[in-house]
Order: structure tokens, then sequence, then C-alpha cells
């Protein structure tokens, strides 16, 4: 393939004295093949036309996680990324460092914030009773699910919840505890699941799948999370607005087919946080938002009981797995 | 040729949201498409039902799938949130032959036929787009929108996980964007189009929802954007009904007008606000509408 002109449109940090970031924007012109990979740009520039442009990479294989940044709006791992793949009509990209974390210098950023939360979740087997005394060779098949991370932080940048909450785990962290948890070995399931139901845990994700289309090893951090919601309540783990929330979906699928909204606030929040949202109540109101409390029953209702009460009566497991999990 | 969908409107638009309902239907009656009701399809569960229940969401699902199959018709919605849950239990119904069977298993013994895995699910914007012939459509438009700057506010279920989706999705998707064009409007590029409206987190994460309200509505109304467009009931809950309160509770006035986007589509086409429902938006759009000749 020829070289064409690309340019990387980059943004430069620098910390004043003072704590505060002065960012400004260079161009920088570079030859390439569209399959060039956006790291080699980037020394490129370095090398040959700004020294002083600082960026983390190390491997350049997509296992150290090092060179994540945003390139042309989401965040990417550089080496892994191919220029042609995300250039606009002009061939120009636009390069900034991962969100979500205080950067240091142009696209390197402080990464102790993002390792804290990983911390938080004990990432580390640990001893206790609910450890399996035997384990078969399809005990791995949920672990082998997001053992594939490499702690990039591609998805914890791009996360809508962590953009605007400092106090949420981030899917990252979340998907490592349900590697823990589903790993028959740990101990502590319970207590680890305990834990994350409450706030700024597992039921503060707003299920945007943004870190399932970021993640550039394909962990599926939003679907380790709806598996740990899962396993959260059938462990009884039901005190808090989220599980509440869910817990309403099944009763009025079974009731009448349709979700309930007149209720459903109710039943999440319970009578004195429902008060509490009566002005919302009230602002919806004003525009004839009223949801009926008694919603249309469907037709043929029996038949969505019937698959209910089968199921409560021979459950059927339909949990995703891991392909190969061990080796023929 | 007149199109035939299986109609699945969702929830929100039942209760709340009937504005959007009423607005598809206007359309799709101008564009000679028949929007056939699903009277026995149930609640598709939301990702909620998928958590406490995986398998009877996978049922449920397949239960609507199989009245659809009745019906000889597609699915078309304009709840995203129902277009990624359906999406994602008919990507996997129809790639794991074990699971259908299984599945199937549960709806025989239920009364219900089993479901052949023949069904698309479509959100009914990409049938604006990708189905509906451009030159129909476009003379359809008898007041144009004029260069009216609007963004795009796609909603995360109709972009990720690409793979389920008939459509092109996740940072391919421009379906709004070309939806715009076609009324004549200027499609507003900002920073917040694919992000969160914080619907799911409503309850639990009260502040934080309504701190990404005001950014994702804030960035658009830097960029320029006279009125914001949503293809989901539940984005246009969070986004214009909630954004008062957002308003209110974060501190910051944006005031950006939001609605459906078979509302413009049908302001475009001239039909009777009335029938619009755009009495309904919180904040109404048609100072903006009318200084672009639309209203």
């Amino acid at each position: 393939m020829s070289d064409q002109v690309y340019t990387l449109r980059i943004q430069r940090n620098t910390r004043r004295d003072d704590g505060t970031m002065d960012t400004k924007w260079d161009e920088f012109q570079v030859k390439a093949t569209p399959l060039t990979p956006v790291l080699n740009l980037l020394e490129d520039v370095k090398g040959n036309q700004d020294g002083s442009l600082t960026f983390r990479q190390s491997c350049r294989s997509a296992i150290c996680g090092s060179c994540a940044m945003r390139i042309g709006g989401k965040t990417r791992l550089a080496c892994k990324t191919q220029i042609g793949e995300v250039v606009d009509e002009n061939n120009t990209v636009q390069i900034t460092a991962q969100q979500n974390s205080p950067v240091i210098k142009d696209l390197a950023v402080d990464i102790t914030k993002f390792f804290s939360k990983v911390h938080q979740i004990k990432p580390f087997l640990q001893e206790g009773s609910e450890s399996a005394e035997e384990v078969d060779d399809t005990a791995f098949d949920q672990v082998n699910h997001v053992t594939q991370c490499i702690m990039c932080a591609c998805c914890y940048s791009d996360c809508t919840m962590a953009e605007v909450s400092d106090e949420f785990v981030g899917p990252a962290a979340l998907a490592k505890a349900f590697r823990f948890i589903s790993d028959p070995r740990e101990g502590k399931k319970s207590d680890r699941l305990k834990v994350l139901s409450n706030d700024h845990g597992i039921w503060s994700c707003a299920r945007c799948t943004m870190c399932v289309a970021v993640c550039p090893k394909d962990v599926k951090p939003m679907e380790a999370i709806v598996k740990l919601r899962t396993r959260a309540m059938d462990a009884g783990n039901m005190d808090n607005y989220g599980a509440k929330h869910a817990q309403a979906f099944h009763g009025d699928i079974t009731s009448s087919g349709s979700l309930n909204e007149a209720l459903i606030l109710n039943r999440t929040l319970g009578v004195v946080g429902a008060l509490g949202e009566m002005g919302a109540a009230l602002h919806l109101a004003k525009k004839g938002k009223i949801p009926s409390p008694f919603p249309h029953k469907i037709e043929n209702l029996d038949e969505v009981q019937a698959i209910y009460n089968e199921l409560e009566k021979n459950p059927l497991d339909v949990e995703t797995k891991a392909e190969n999990a061990v080796p023929e | 040729m007149t199109m035939n969908f299986a109609y699945y409107t969702g929830c929100a638009a039942q209760q709340t949201q009937k504005e959007a309902d009423w607005a598809a239907e206007a359309v799709c009656d101008e564009l000679g498409i028949k929007l056939h009701r699903m009277n026995k399809a149930s609640c598709c569960g939301a990702v909620s039902l998928r958590e406490t229940k995986p398998a009877f969401a996978l049922a449920v699902a397949a239960r609507i799938f199989s009245q659809a199959e009745e019906m000889g018709m597609d699915i078309a919605t304009i709840c995203n949130t129902c277009l990624q849950t359906l999406s994602q239990a008919n990507n996997r119904l129809k790639n794991d032959d074990d699971l259908l069977d299984d599945v199937n298993e549960v709806l025989k013994k239920s009364g219900v036929a089993p479901y052949k895995g023949t069904i698309k699910v479509k959100h009914l914007a990409w049938v604006m787009v990708d189905e509906v012939e451009t030159d129909l459509l476009k003379s359809k438009i008898t007041k144009p929108l004029n260069g009216l700057r609007v963004a795009p506010f796609y909603g995360c279920h109709t972009l990720r996980p690409e793979e389920i989706f008939e459509a092109d999705a996740g940072e391919k998707a421009k379906h709004l964007d070309t939806l715009i064009e076609l009324m004549g409007g200027n499609p507003v590029s900002y920073d917040g189009h694919d992000k969160c409206c914080g619907f799911h987190v409503m309850l639990s994460d009260a502040q934080e929802m309504r701190q990404m309200v005001v950014k994702n509505t804030g960035s658009a109304k830097d960029a320029g954007a006279d009125v914001m467009i949503t293809p989901c009931t539940l984005c246009d809950m969070a986004m214009g009904s909630y954004q008062g309160i957002a308003e209110k509770s974060t501190g910051k006035k944006v005031g950006l007008p939001e609605m459906n986007f078979a509302q413009l589509l049908g302001c475009a086409m001239g039909i009777d606000e009335k029938k619009l429902g755009i009495n309904r938006l919180h904040i109404s759009p048609r100072p903006q509408l009318t200084a672009r000749g639309v209203l």
C-alpha cells in the first residue's frame, strides 16, 4: 500500500506551577500507509519533529496496555489502532489523553485513580469457607471471560458513569471482581457480592455498553456486571435501589404483561424516597405525563405466566460461557 | 408498495411518552407504512429481566418473535432499550441452535408456537433511512427545516454492542444525521451524541444521571444546536422531560428543546402539531421551528 500524508492533531498538556493545565493543539504531518499503527506515527513525530511530545508505550503488542489514549473520539491502544481506521475525510485524526484520570503531560495520565479502583475490589483469591474442594473442567468458563483484561483503562476512560462520578468503581474493576467471584477457588464470594451491591458498585453502571465497544481485548465488562447483578440478587442482596428496581420487572410482566410505571417508583425508592421524587413527578405531570396505575393487560397473558411457571419449575441455564475454556 | 411491520412500541410510549407513538403513526401513515400493533406482546423486560431471570427474559423475547412470525412481519420499535434487549435475545437465539431448541421447548409447553428464527428487529428510524425510498421521503417534506441546526442524540441502546443490530451501529451509525439532512436541517456534531442519557440510573444514581443530562444537552447547545432529537422514548424522558429538573439540581442552565425524531419528521411533513403531541414537550421547540418556517 502506498504512503499517504496524515495529519495528527495532538492535544499538548503542560501543568503550570499553580497546578492548572496549559492546553494547546499541535498538528504534525506524517507519511504512512493506512495500515500503520498510530503508535509508530507518534514515535515518528517524537523522533523527527518534536522530541518533547510525551506519551506512554511499551510492548507494541496490545499486551501491556500502556499506550491507551483517545484517538478519533474513542479510547484505543495506539499500538493496535491503524491510522486508516480512524482518520476523517481530510486524513486527520485528533489524539488526546485518556479521560477520567488526571493528565501529567501531553498524552500521559496518572493511573493511580484507576488502579485504586482495581485494588478496592481485592484483586486476589481469598481463603474462606466458600472455596470449592474440587474443580472440574467447566469451572473456569466464566473466569476465562474476563482474564484477557490487560488493565489498559480504555473502558474506564470512556465510561459514561465515571465521567460524572469519581466514586463509581468502574468497568475494569468490576470485570476483575467477576473474575474472582466466578472462580471456584474463591473463599469469600458472598462477602464480595455484598460489598459490590453498595453504592457506586454494580448497580451504578448505566448500561451504556461503551466499555464493551471500546475494550481492545473483547472482555465485555458490562456483560460481567450484568452477571454480577444476577449473582448478587441470587445471594440475597436485595436492599438497594438497583436490585429493587430489577425485581419489579418479572412481577409486572407476569401480572399484566406491561411495566407498571406508576408503581415502579414506589417499589424502587419506597414511600419516603418516592415522596422525595414528588417534585420530579409534578414536573412530568405538568405535561400530562402521568402513567396509569392500571396498565393495559396484554392478550394471552396466561402464556407468559405459563412460561414463567415452567422456568421456575425447570430452570434453564442460559448464561454465556467462554468458548474453549479448557482446550480439548 | 405498502410496508408492514409488527409494531412494538415499548412500555414508555404507551404511558408517559405517548407523543412518540402518535408521531410514529402519523409519519408512517404519510409514507404508506402500516404499523400493526402487537397486542399479545409483553414488556421486553429491558436489561433488568436479563439480570433477575435470564432464561425467562430470553423466552419472553422468543414469544414476542413468535407472534411476529405469526403476523408474517419484521418488528419495528421506537424504544432503544427494547431494540437492544430484543436484538440481543434474537442474536443469541439465531446463532445458538441448542439454546433455541431449549427455549422453544418452554414455549411449546406454554401453548406458544416455537420461534423459527426468521424475524429481524428494526428501529423505525432505520426504516425511514434504509427502507423508505429517498425520493418518496423527500416528496413528503413539505415544511423543510431550512438549515435548522439539529443535534442527533443516538442513545446507547441503538449503537452498542454493534454486532447484534440489523443496521450500521457503533461508530458507523449515521441514520439520524442522514434523516436530519433529508429533512433539510443541519446535523450538529458534538461530543455527547453517542453517550448515555442516564435513564437507567435515574433512581439509583439520581445526581449522576442529572449531570449526564446537563453534559449531553450542554455540549449540543455549545456546538450550536437549536433542537435535539432522539430515536428513543427513554432518552426523550431523560434529555427532555428531566432537563429542567437536571438544570435545577446541577445549577447549570441549558434550555435545549428536545423532541422525538418522529415528531420533528412529522413537523417537516407538515403534519398538524396536535397529532404529534408537540404541546407535551417540556421545552417547546416552537420558537426555533417557527423561526425557520417549519411551524
